[in-house]
């Protein structure tokens, strides 16, 4: 009885404290929802990032040009010798026939070459053979694999060489951005507690005079604490809502812009919320909750010991 | 009902605030404590409800020593001494019901005895029509009543109050002493801590003199023996 009158005491009490204290708590929820957003958009960041340093990575592939007449035997050989190693991820063949229709296409409005590739008759273009790793590091392996004595002799020239430069520059800036999101991340995590916590400090310090009563007619610890606790965590669920809405508002508004200014592609972002959305939640929404009842326990705790 | 036995308090790092005090206050008494500023008063007061611990000695109240108690023991003890102190105020946005019935509902009471009981204790310090307004709308005086009232809900054995007439002019203390008159007539054990040279003078009880922490004088039928 003692207990069901208790249980139901501590929590009129949080609505109380809640609706009496509605400005403070709003000013709480404003400051948990800064926290939470600030590494919500670093998230994202860093999501739109690791994105669009993989488009650029995708666009990354070596060229290799075949001399014209290269037979179909050696051409099926090169292909599937890099095909068969591990570090590839994808090989095409482009034939000398469909070179030389994408060659006329590109040039259909200009007569003198159309005329010019007439006259030779035979097809001047070798076939292609476009070859894509795993990942960039895996490059100068396939250059050094395309070595190979038994199809090297038939390639006239490929264009890796082209792409050296940006590959490797790609590959550092993809990893200190990585390196950098991680440390940022890691920053605005330790900043976002630090605020918490001080905001949940100031929302209890308000009520000092309120503890202290308590205190000296009687009520137990347990009981001045646990009306904070409940309403520290109501206002932490309460911002963790508003940071979803304003997250997902975001996402919306930004993906298509994003799409443009990745030529179309897809900028990632909001298939990785959809994806983490679940995730992102609890994970956030655990460590708030626990963050702000231990931040409450231990602000209250000030005006409680002695 | 209150026993003292070589209680000495030094507050970090050497401020001696009580020295071998040893007193015995019986049940049902009307204590008055009076001593310079300084001497030790509102220590005493506040180690009888275990703000403060001891450095040497012990205390025991109603046959329990509290000399240590233990954190989660003392909301026990605060319920069985109603507390008075200068700055221990009401809530301001709370009626003087509201601020009674909240020394009840945190100790998780039930609505039922709340209806009962807070009126009976307004009644006591003769409130009871004044239970719906607000401290800024009520007197000083009639502030210290509401908070008398509050300290008594839970029936104390002891009430111990520090200077409960501190800001008040002469009527409003008189009314308030009377008050603490009439609940020692009901038998609780009264402390009263004052500097208020008339008060003493007038309740003709028991007086006991601290000054540098120590016991001075103890008399049965106290006068105020200080030079103002
Ligand atoms: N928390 C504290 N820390 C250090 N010293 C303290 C503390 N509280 C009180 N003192 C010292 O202990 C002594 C007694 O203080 P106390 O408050 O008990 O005096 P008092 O008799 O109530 O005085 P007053 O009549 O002015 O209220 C004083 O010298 C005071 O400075
Ligand atoms: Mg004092």
């Amino acid at each position: 009885m003692l207990f069901i009158t208790s249980t139901a005491r501590v929590i009129s009490f949080a609505w109380k404290n809640l609706v009496r204290n509605a400005w403070i708590g709003l000013a709480t929820v404003l400051v948990l929802v800064l926290a939470l957003l600030s590494v919500n958009v670093l998230v994202g960041v860093n999501a739109v990032t690791s994105s669009a340093i993989k488009a650029l990575e995708d666009k990354v592939d070596v060229s290799v040009y075949f001399k014209a007449g290269t037979p179909q035997g050696i051409l099926d050989l090169a292909r599937s010798y890099l095909a068969s190693l591990p570090q590839t991820a994808n090989v095409e063949i482009v034939s000398a026939d469909e070179v030389l229709g994408q060659f006329l296409e590109r040039h259909r409005d200009d007569q003198k070459i159309l005329d010019a590739i007439k006259e030779v008759e035979t097809n001047p273009f070798g076939a292609t053979m476009v070859v894509k790793a795993n990942r960039t590091d895996n490059y100068p392996f396939l250059i050094e694999a395309l070595k190979n004595p038994q199809f090297s002799f038939a390639i006239e020239s490929q264009t890796y060489d082209d792409h050296a430069v940006a590959i490797s520059r790609v590959r550092e800036i993809a990893k200190s951005v990585r390196y950098f999101g991680l440390i940022l991340t890691a920053v605005f995590i330790l900043f976002s507690v630090l605020i918490v916590y001080n905001a949940i400090r100031v929302a209890i310090y308000t009520q000092r005079e309120e503890i202290g009563i308590m205190r000296l007619v009687g009520a137990s610890n347990a009981f001045v604490r646990l009306p904070l606790i409940l309403d520290a965590v109501f206002l932490a669920l309460l911002a963790l809502a508003i940071v979803g809405g304003l997250m997902a508002l975001g996402v919306v508004f930004l993906e298509p812009r994003l799409k443009s200014f990745f030529d179309g592609a897809d900028p990632g972002l909001m298939s990785f919320f959809v994806a983490n959305a679940w995730y992102l939640g609890v994970v956030e929404g655990v460590t708030l909750v626990v963050l702000v009842s231990m931040s409450s326990w231990a602000a209250a705790g000030k005006y409680l010991k002695k | 009902m209150i026993i003292l036995k070589h209680v000495s308090k030094v507050y970090p790092p050497d401020s001696h605030a009580l020295r071998d005090v040893s007193l015995e206050i019986g049940a049902g008494e009307f204590v008055c404590i009076v001593g310079p500023s300084g001497a030790g008063k509102t220590t005493l007061a506040r180690m009888l409800i275990a703000e403060e611990r001891p450095t040497r000695g012990s205390i025991e109240i109603g046959g329990w020593n509290i000399t240590r108690v233990k954190q989660r023991e003392v909301p026990y003890l605060r319920r069985q001494i109603g507390v008075v102190f200068q700055d221990f105020k009401l809530l301001r946005n709370k009626t003087a019901f509201e601020n009674v019935a909240f020394a009840l509902e945190v100790a998780g009471e039930t609505r039922k005895r709340i209806r009962e009981t807070v009126p009976h204790v307004l009644k006591i310090v003769g409130l009871d029509q004044k239970a719906h307004r607000f401290p800024h709308q009520l007197s000083g005086g009639e502030q210290q009543r509401v908070v008398i009232a509050r300290a008594l809900v839970h029936r104390p054995k002891i009430l111990l109050a520090d200077e409960p007439t501190g800001n008040l002019d002469t009527l409003n203390t008189n009314d308030v002493i009377d008050v603490l008159k009439k609940i020692n007539a009901f038998g609780s054990t009264v402390v009263l801590v004052t500097h208020n040279r008339d008060t003493i003078n007038a309740l003709n009880s028991r007086v006991i003199t601290i000054a540098d922490g120590r016991v001075v004088s103890d008399q049965k039928h106290g006068k105020y023996m200080l030079p103002e």
